[in-house]
């Protein structure tokens, strides 16, 4: 399916090493291709001075080693976004070897604009039809021969997703620099006339008259503006222009191409009707995302048990080993939570980055843009921000790294600190526990309101930022993506690769927070903890809010680390630390297959259970924790004290994704602000005129 | 001649000119000489979906004001 004759000086010779980039619009399937190409072996890098996720992948052909480089989609080199422009400057300053622009078979006209583009630019070329399934199904047939004939490059069709790449390669290694193919309108081609011959290439001397930043010397960049306002003084504008050129160009490639047969059957604007409808639509999202996030945690439970299994295990080794008491504690307690404080995370994440991916690949995810769009306008967002903002209520690190696909780095900064005021998953056990000795007859209330006010103040805090940064008005228009299945073997790779990165990313910063608390609790100093002699430091700055006692305070510090911890460092200093028990090698050893049993079985049964109507339980007895807390503090300042929990500073794992996200110092404000935000609110919260 | 947002849904229209500066709506495919059809409005006409040749767009009102199209007779 290729046509490598058509190429003119195809370069066969292949070198011992090279880069090919994938370039193309979004969702053309450059991913799956790459994956179809080189088998496993993706791995996730980062991309210089930036924080966008750059898949590469390695394949060997003969004697020679291929890098396959996966490029953000864009739509034109002519950037509309900053992440468009991060393809314009890698493409110039970072020649690939050879250029494999993807394109979408069904929707062939848009995407050869690009294509246009890219032949300008004087590299070796090869173009991949890809997603001909989708086009047939659309009632599309594209001719790859005159595909080739047109444009003078060689054509490889594919159905990536499926592994049908075959002759892409050979396509590939066929490519030669093509000829620019597009004719510009008069007084475009003469100013191009004039600056190509000291150029070294048609498309840099047209990116140079466009205006764009180009890495060219001086003199060239003084030409090209000059060339530039003496078009505009003639009234045209080279942009237009250029873009009429092209379009042009690519309805006549499209048309020679591309024959209409029999009625389409768009599949996709019949389920939009259904997805998008006014009335439904709403319902309907809230059903999807709860049944993710029930996916996420009835599988995970689990698994986090196994974990926590494992972690005694290990830790009661540790125990029952001859090494001195301080260094078994420190073993035990120190690095054993430690290591497993993140391991715990990571089923959760896996988990939900798949059923992320699924809705994201699905196209379902990009509809719900359109359901939240008000809700995000309101707050000077773009639509697709709604995304992160849902994720947050599950946990609140993988939701800053999706801020990721958010365009604009200011939406990115927005998104990314409102999210930590979402109540995640972990800080439920803190509310639930107060909110049921506190508040027995109003408790669901006050945990819904306590998601609702975190919802509130993120926000409220992206409405500000956007207002103080000067933020323009979110960027609304996008591509609504067709609805597709994807393969699970694309969603599995994803989600794998999308969890190391956050275990490399935050793995860390989280072990070092467990062994600093670590030290904290038990160094001595005298005759109490330096935990006990900070709690009780701080415990004055908590009276007005009405909390009094040390050990409520207390256990604020050691929830710096993952906010559920708050409610373990409460049973440790209301009811007396347990330490670790000795366990025996063979013990030890039946405890962790039967944790493995357990946990296979019950993911078994919680896949099961999955659709079955969710059950709310109660906890009727006062737990020893539950009647200690009763006495500690009166009810309004346990309200104040969950208004505490819901905001003040992110979870160190979320801190260790802000700072990958959008930075060390941004982070370090999110601290401080939230801090601030959390004691003024709560300060309200325990004021307010309410008779519990 | 009008904007693309008082085109109701179900109406085919085509693009005559996009104003100056939306390089975005130009390159996800709303360009001069496309037809395009508005498939949905969301409650209070706001964003609408609409489909540009092959492309399916989410626009809001205020960008579907900067597209200015003729409306096509019914096919």
């Amino acid at each position: 399916m290729s046509c490598p004759r058509c190429a003119p000086q195809a370069s066969l010779v292949l070198k011992a090493e090279e880069r090919w980039a994938l370039v193309g619009n979004p969702n053309t399937g450059k991913s799956s291709l790459i994956n179809a190409l080189a088998g496993a072996g993706l791995e996730v890098g980062n991309w210089s001075g930036t924080t966008l996720e750059r898949l590469s992948a390695h394949l060997s052909l003969g004697e020679a080693r291929v890098e396959l480089v996966d490029l953000p989609g864009t739509y034109s080199l002519l950037p509309t976004s900053p992440e468009e422009a991060l393809v314009l400057t890698e493409l110039l300053q970072n020649p690939p070897d050879r250029i494999l622009n993807v394109v979408d078979a069904g929707n062939l006209e848009r995407n050869l604009v690009l294509t246009l583009e890219l032949m300008e630019l004087g590299l070796p070329m090869a173009l991949v039809v890809n997603l001909l399934d989708e086009a047939e199904a659309k009632g599309l047939r594209v001719d790859l021969e005159a595909l080739a004939q047109a444009l003078g490059l060689p054509v490889a069709g594919a159905v990536a997703a499926r592994g049908e790449v075959e002759g892409v390669l050979e396509a590939a290694l066929g490519a030669g620099t093509p000829h620019p193919p597009v004719r510009y309108p008069a007084p475009l081609e003469a100013a191009l006339a004039a600056l190509e011959p000291s150029f070294p290439s048609r498309g840099l001397a047209l990116l140079a008259l466009l205006g764009e930043g180009v890495p060219l010397p001086e003199p060239l960049l003084a030409a090209a503006q000059e060339e530039r306002e003496k078009l505009l003084l003639k009234g045209h504008d080279p942009y237009l222009l250029a873009l009429e050129g092209r379009y042009q160009k690519a309805k006549e490639v499209y048309e020679k191409a591309v024959q209409r047969q029999g009625t389409p059957s768009s599949l996709t604007e019949r389920l939009d009707r259904l997805v998008l409808h006014p009335l439904l639509g709403l319902p309907l999202f809230l059903l999807t995302l709860f049944l993710a996030f029930r996916f996420t945690f009835a599988l995970s439970s689990p698994w986090v048990d196994l974990i926590g299994r494992v972690q005694e295990v290990l830790a009661g080794w540790v125990a029952a080993s001859p090494l001195p008491p301080m260094l078994r504690s420190f073993l035990a307690e120190g690095v054993v939570a430690g290591v497993g404080t993140v391991l715990a995370f990571t089923p959760v994440l896996f988990l939900l980055y798949l059923a992320l991916a699924f809705l994201e690949t699905s196209g379902f995810l990009a509809r719900m843009a359109f359901v939240a769009d008000r809700v995000m306008r309101w707050a000077g967002l773009p639509g697709k921000a709604f995304i992160p903002l849902v994720l947050g209520f599950g946990c609140n690190v993988p939701a800053v790294y999706a801020t990721r696909a958010l365009s604009h780095p200011l939406d990115r900064l927005r998104v990314a600190l409102a999210i930590p005021f979402l109540a995640c998953g972990a800080r439920l056990p803190v509310f639930t526990l107060f909110a049921f000795v506190f508040f027995p007859k109003n408790a669901p209330f006050v945990v819904l309101g306590l998601y609702l006010l975190g919802l509130l103040v993120g926000l409220v805090t992206a409405l500000l930022l956007g207002r103080f940064l000067r933020a323009g008005q979110g960027e609304g228009a996008m591509e609504l993506p067709p609805y597709r299945f994807p393969p699970l073997k694309l969603l599995l790779r994803l989600s794998l690769a999308r969890t190391g990165s956050f275990v490399r990313g935050a793995g860390g910063p989280i072990l070092v927070a467990v062994l600093l608390i670590w030290v904290l609790l038990h160094l001595p100093l005298g005759s109490t903890s330096p935990y006990a002699l900070l709690a009780q430091g701080i415990t004055p700055l908590f009276e007005p809010l009405g909390v009094r006692d040390w050990r409520l305070v207390g256990a604020l510090i050691p929830g710096f680390v993952a906010k559920e911890v708050v409610v373990g460092a409460l049973g440790v200093s209301f009811l007396g630390g347990e330490g670790v028990a000795p366990v025996g090698l063979l013990e030890g050893l039946r405890t962790l297959l039967g944790a493995l049993f357990q946990a296979l079985w019950g993911t078994l049964e919680n896949l099961l259970s999955l659709f079955a109507p969710a059950s709310f339980s109660l906890a009727p007895e006062p737990t020893p924790l539950q009647a200690a807390l009763k006495g500690a503090v009166a009810p309004m300042g346990a309200l104040a004290y969950l208004v505490f929990v819901l905001l003040y500073t992110p979870c160190v794992a979320t801190l260790a994704a802000l700072r990958q996200v959008v930075g060390a110092r941004w982070a370090s404000f999110a601290v401080a602000y939230q801090l601030l935000l959390a004691y003024a609110l709560a300060f309200l919260a325990g004021h307010l005129p309410l008779r519990p | 001649m009008y904007p693309l947002s008082a085109l109701s849904p179900g109406r085919r229209a085509r693009v005559l000119q996009v104003a100056p500066g939306r390089r975005r709506l130009l390159a996800l495919g709303l360009r001069p000489g496309a037809t395009v059809e508005v498939l949905l409005q969301a409650p209070l006409g706001d964003p609408l979906e609409v489909r540009a040749g092959e492309t399916f767009l989410l626009l809001r009102k205020e960008e579907a004001q900067a597209v200015m199209v003729e409306a096509l007779d019914e096919a």
